[in-house]
């Protein structure tokens, strides 16, 4: 090939496909090759022609002729659509970002990469990446740096509260998967068992910010380590999701309890500045994406000399 | 024939801070399974399952709460309300069946009936007895509101209750909504209260006027806010209204067991009750406002009626410490 660009395809045309899209036709690091959907009609295949090379509506199946110019894929479908998906990516010895609810892939949350010992990018080139969900993605630096800090974590708690028009069907119909899934992700971080995930939906007009609280519980804390590294990971967390903001510092919020909130602004690519929610797990893929072809493209490097 | 729901020991568990204890639940059942009510509501205020940081974290979790309501119990059923993004059906829906919980009530945000569908549907399909709840009921129009609720009942609900969780209706508002739901959707139409306006017990009786056939209070009208529509005071308007009810001894022993254990707790309308009720925000937020008022030395009413204005709804708790952060800074 003439460049180095990540050169990928985005598999779902909804709502999330579509951003995505959008997101990384502007990002130079990337070019995309293909974005795939089940219906020719579907408006997100219609608003790419001409600037997408390839509009596939027959699903993964029609990747077949372009997967030795692919680096990897994005699942923007669905959880039950996943599993397919990833099989196909392995036999081509492809990667994969996993945007669907449905726990196959390595959770990963592109701040914490290589400060949580189990958030790592993976060193074969074949992998699968879960973004987890919003309620994750907007939470694990907060949960980290608090209980870094602390001694004797005995709870977690994540509450999320989004705009209702940001909520589509897939959010609504799986909202105890959402809930299952954030919290995995705190145990995962924490060792902690007793977590719990809590969603909230907001029909104010105009619509509300996503925003996302964490508490947590411990024998005790270092306030003052928990604000540096907070304010840290946020600004870390910003360099990918403009739109993270943390509105309320780390504070003590009953005894042994520190708390603190982030609010989530969307970039508004192609969905509205309101959901948050989505863009921040967008931005997650995008980043992660990145990530990985850098440090498997370096690992080849070396190999190679 | 009106069903009285008794939400004491769930809307109660509010005004106390969620310290309930399986003690005083057996004790207030035994009473209440002589009394002719319905149904007796246990649990955490915002339901089963939401004991947290955010809402308030219960002394007594709902499985033991449960278990001693059930001991107590057998004429008269036993009921939780749970939330959908709060409650899960595997760790919270599954082992109350296993308690042997009778009425399952699930309750939404009244324009959020979507979330509850895959909830509703599980209960109905395992032969559950089901009602959908509208929390927050006034916020939404009258059309939207009757497409809620017909949502709500395609999904498998026999009943659908309209709450006043901010205590915002006058009796005419009541008349309205629940004569549409009775004219509008094929399933009983149940209407819960709040005294926010000092009109909880009048609301109650507009909504039986109007059909509506399952009628929530509770004892001494513990509950959030400005608390419930009096039970008692129910029953006795009842009897006057029609010359038949329960007999009232039962459920004054109830308010009388209420008012010695927790006088400290007791609801009244206040100022501020009255405030929050007509700016349509929901009342479970009044511990949470008097405490951050005081902490960032602004007014209740001042916090209030903002939290009106960025229309907050239940859960969104976290949000009263940005909202009175931002208010001290002006």
């Amino acid at each position: 090939m003439s460049n180095d660009k990540i050169k990928v395809a985005v598999i779902g045309t909804g709502n999330i496909g579509t951003d995505l899209c959008e997101r990384l036709l502007k990002d130079t690091k990337f070019e995309v090759l293909a974005f795939v959907g089940r219906r020719s009609t579907s408006s997100g295949l219609m608003r790419m022609n001409g600037r997408v090379p390839y509009l596939f509506d027959y699903g993964i199946d029609s990747l077949e002729p372009l997967w030795a110019q692919l680096d990897g894929v994005f699942d923007a479908t669905s959880a039950s659509a996943h599993a397919e998906h990833w099989a196909i990516v392995q036999k081509h010895k492809r990667w994969i970002i996993d945007l669907t609810p449905s726990r196959i892939g390595k959770q990963l949350v592109p701040v914490l990469i290589d400060k949580s010992s189990l958030m790592k990018i993976s060193t074969e080139n074949v992998a699968n990446y879960s973004m987890i969900t919003c309620g994750g993605q907007s939470s694990a630096a907060l949960i980290y740096a608090i209980t870094k800090h602390a001694k004797l974590v005995e709870e977690v708690e994540i509450s999320s509260s989004i705009a209702s028009l940001s909520a589509g069907p897939a959010t609504r119909n799986n909202i105890d998967e959402y809930i299952d899934s954030t919290e995995n992700m705190a145990t995962l971080l924490t060792g902690c068992s007793a977590v719990k995930s809590i969603l909230v939906l907001n029909p104010a007009e105009p619509p509300v910010m996503m925003r996302t609280t964490v508490h947590v519980r411990a024998a005790n804390f270092d306030l003052v380590q928990i604000l540096k590294e907070t304010r840290n990971l946020v600004a870390k967390v910003k360099s990918y999701v403009p739109g993270y903001d943390l509105v309320v510092e780390p504070h003590v919020a009953g005894s042994g309890q520190i708390s603190a909130t982030v609010k989530v602004l969307g970039s508004g690519y192609y969905l509205p500045e309101y959901s948050g929610n989505l863009d921040i797990i967008n931005a997650a893929a995008v980043e992660t994406a990145t990530q990985h072809v850098q440090a498997n493209r370096l690992k080849d490097a070396r190999i190679k000399s | 024939m009106i069903s009285f729901y008794d939400v004491t020991l769930r809307d109660g568990n509010h005004a106390l801070r969620h310290s309930l204890a399986p003690d005083f639940v057996r004790e207030y059942c035994q009473i209440a399974e002589q009394s002719g009510v319905w149904a007796v509501e246990v649990g955490h205020g915002n339901g089963i399952g939401a004991s947290s940081f955010l809402v308030g974290k219960a002394k007594s979790d709902d499985n033991s709460l449960l278990a001693a309501a059930r001991e107590s119990l057998s004429k008269v059923k036993l009921a939780i309300h749970a939330i959908p993004g709060f409650a899960t059906i595997k760790r919270d829906l599954i082992p109350a069946i296993k308690s042997g919980v009778d009425i399952f009530r699930i309750g939404t945000h009244v324009t959020e009936v979507t979330t509850a569908q895959k909830h509703v549907e599980f209960l109905s399909a395992q032969n559950q007895t089901v009602h959908g709840v509208l929390m927050m009921s006034h916020a939404i129009d009258l059309k939207g509101l009757v497409s809620q609720a017909k949502l709500m009942a395609s999904y498998g609900a026999s009943a659908v209750v309209l709450m006043d969780s901010a205590g915002n209706y006058v009796p005419k508002d009541v008349v309205a909504r629940v004569a549409a739901l009775k004219q509008e959707i094929g399933v009983e139409v149940g209407f819960h209260a709040h005294n926010n306006l000092g009109v909880g017990v009048s609301n109650a009786i507009s909504a039986i006027e109007n059909d509506a056939t399952i009628i929530d209070g509770s004892s001494m009208g513990l509950g959030a806010g400005a608390g419930n529509a009096p039970l008692e005071s129910i029953i006795v308007n009842y009897r006057r209204m029609t010359g038949s009810a329960p007999p009232l001894d039962k459920f004054l022993e109830m308010s009388h067991l209420v008012e010695m254990k927790y006088p400290e707790f007791l609801p009244r309308t206040t100022s501020s009750s009255i405030q929050s009720g007509d700016a349509g925000v929901f009342s479970g937020f009044a511990p949470q406002v008097r405490q951050l008022a005081a902490e960032f030395g602004v007014s209740q009413e001042d916090l209030w009626q903002e939290l009106g204005k960025r229309r907050l709804v239940a859960g969104q708790e976290s949000m009263i410490r940005e909202i009175a952060q931002d208010l001290m800074n002006l």
